[in-house]
């Protein structure tokens, strides 16, 4: 015997799995550390891949100017102040992963209590139905 | 009125009856579009401006995810600027990646945003993604808006450009490299339309979220305004020279298919607006509910005529229902 409660609410869940679910699901079977921890390595290894390019670009745009320069330049300082730009860079990028992805994780976990709830629900729903 | 709801009505259960195959096919012609106007507009490289070639990558987007139209605009994209110029596509490439690694990664869903953007540009119709993102978007939609007006910005600035290009030696390598950055950084119509465009998506977004009748039509209306304000007072201060009566036309014109969208999308009675207070231990509730407008599809009618007593002349009744 069909029991319509029962229907609609695997058909919520079923549907919850298909779309956000698959997301939420994903990120709930990490620890909240090492999902965080993992997408800011992503996140830096992306930012300094972005610094590389853009630094690369900088060096082309006046490569002539540039190699001329070079011998007169205080190359340790030259570093030291490319060395700074990057870490003020790939940190602020950091922050800015590690805030998105904090709110991430916990409006993940948060969607995950009401599936989970649900999936009890479903569970007892049977239960009932098995004994009555 | 009430033809039109039947026909959205008709539309949306079509939709979801056929939703597996219309879907695959939506994908097929947005990747067919983009790419035929691709090689329209650059077409440097012989061996991928061809249709057959251009109908199988499409083909192979219909069934692969919306991000892999974008990968294809601008996998084709670079190849083209490779044949035509290695420090176009070296700079183009470079700005694609970074835009990748810095903000597409971080929303995926948006990312169609990137390839719709410039197609909208050569319709002359771009003002629609701005105020359709603020109406079903969020405000970092803005972002994704700013990285569709860039990418157009790039490809533009390189059509428009490449006789230019074209005419210098092959040695002039760097000064290559330097008048295409240049020309990028310096594009003050990108500045002034990023600008325009995420202001318009932020107070769109602001406006439909309050909880005022008529929230997203105010939202539009605002939106379609600020954006030609801006656009104009950019005009003014950086003398761009762009053509006003292109901006009003193609915001109005913008303006009456997101009507279209928030018919779909967002169509509500407020004429039957309830607004209820209740209270549990840990919260009090002021709830505003807004009724959608909805018709029932008509159904077809089919009158039983009975054999028996049609010899006779007489057509039944249908039975009748208490």
């Amino acid at each position: 015997m069909l029991n319509e409660e029962r229907v609609v609410l695997m058909t919520k869940m079923a549907s919850y799995e298909a779309h956000d679910g698959k997301r939420c699901l994903a990120i709930g079977s990490y620890f909240r550390s090492d999902y965080i921890g993992w997408q800011v390595l992503k996140s830096i290894i992306s930012a300094t891949i972005a610094f590389v390019v853009v630094f690369a670009m900088y060096i082309f745009y006046d490569f002539e100017i540039f190699m001329t320069e070079i011998y007169k330049m205080d190359l340790l300082e030259f570093a030291k102040n490319v060395l700074f730009l990057y870490l003020g860079t790939v940190g602020a990028y950091a922050l800015i992963s590690y805030v998105v992805y904090t709110v991430r994780y916990s409006r993940a976990s948060k969607s995950l209590r009401t599936y989970y709830m649900n999936l009890h629900k479903l569970s007892s729903m049977y239960k009932s139905e098995k004994n009555g | 009125m009430t033809t039109l709801l039947v026909a959205k009505q008709i539309l949306l259960t079509i939709y979801s009856k056929y939703e597996v195959y219309i879907t695959p096919l939506l994908k097929f012609f947005l990747a067919l579009i983009t790419l035929c106007l691709i090689n329209s507009r650059l077409g440097y490289m012989e061996s991928i401006d061809r249709i057959t070639v251009v109908l199988i990558v499409a083909l192979m987007c219909s069934f692969m995810p919306m991000n892999f139209i974008v990968l294809m605009g601008a996998v084709f994209t670079l190849l083209h600027l490779y044949t035509f110029s290695m420090e176009c596509a070296a700079v183009i490439g470079a700005g694609f990646l970074l835009l990748f690694l810095l903000y597409l990664r971080f929303s995926p869903k948006d990312t169609v945003v990137v390839v719709l953007l410039p197609l909208c540009f050569l319709l002359r119709i771009p003002y629609v993604i701005p105020i359709s993102m603020g109406l079903i978007g969020a405000p970092a939609s803005a972002v994704s808006v700013a990285c569709g007006v860039i990418v157009y910005y790039m490809i533009h600035y390189v059509t428009q450009n490449a006789t230019v290009i074209a005419a210098m030696a092959d040695e002039e390598t760097a000064a290559k490299f330097k008048f295409i950055i240049d020309g990028l950084i310096q594009n003050r119509e990108m500045v002034v339309t990023i600008a325009a465009f995420s202001i318009t998506v932020i107070i769109v977004y602001l406006l439909r979220r309050l909880s005022i009748d008529y929230a997203w039509t105010i939202a539009m209306t605002a939106g379609a305004v600020v954006n030609i304000m801006v656009l104009l007072v950019g005009d003014l201060i950086f003398d761009i020279n762009q053509p006003l009566i292109g901006v009003i036309l193609g915001t109005i014109v913008s303006f009456l298919l997101v009507l279209i969208l928030q018919f779909f999308v967002f169509y509500v009675d407020y004429s039957r607006t309830e607004k209820v207070q209740f209270e549990d231990d840990e919260y009090y509730y002021y709830v505003k509910a807004v009724p959608k407008v909805t018709v029932a599809k008509p159904e077809k009618k089919v009158k039983q005529i009975s054999s028996a007593r049609s010899n006779t002349g007489r057509i039944s009744r249908p039975p009748h229902h208490s």
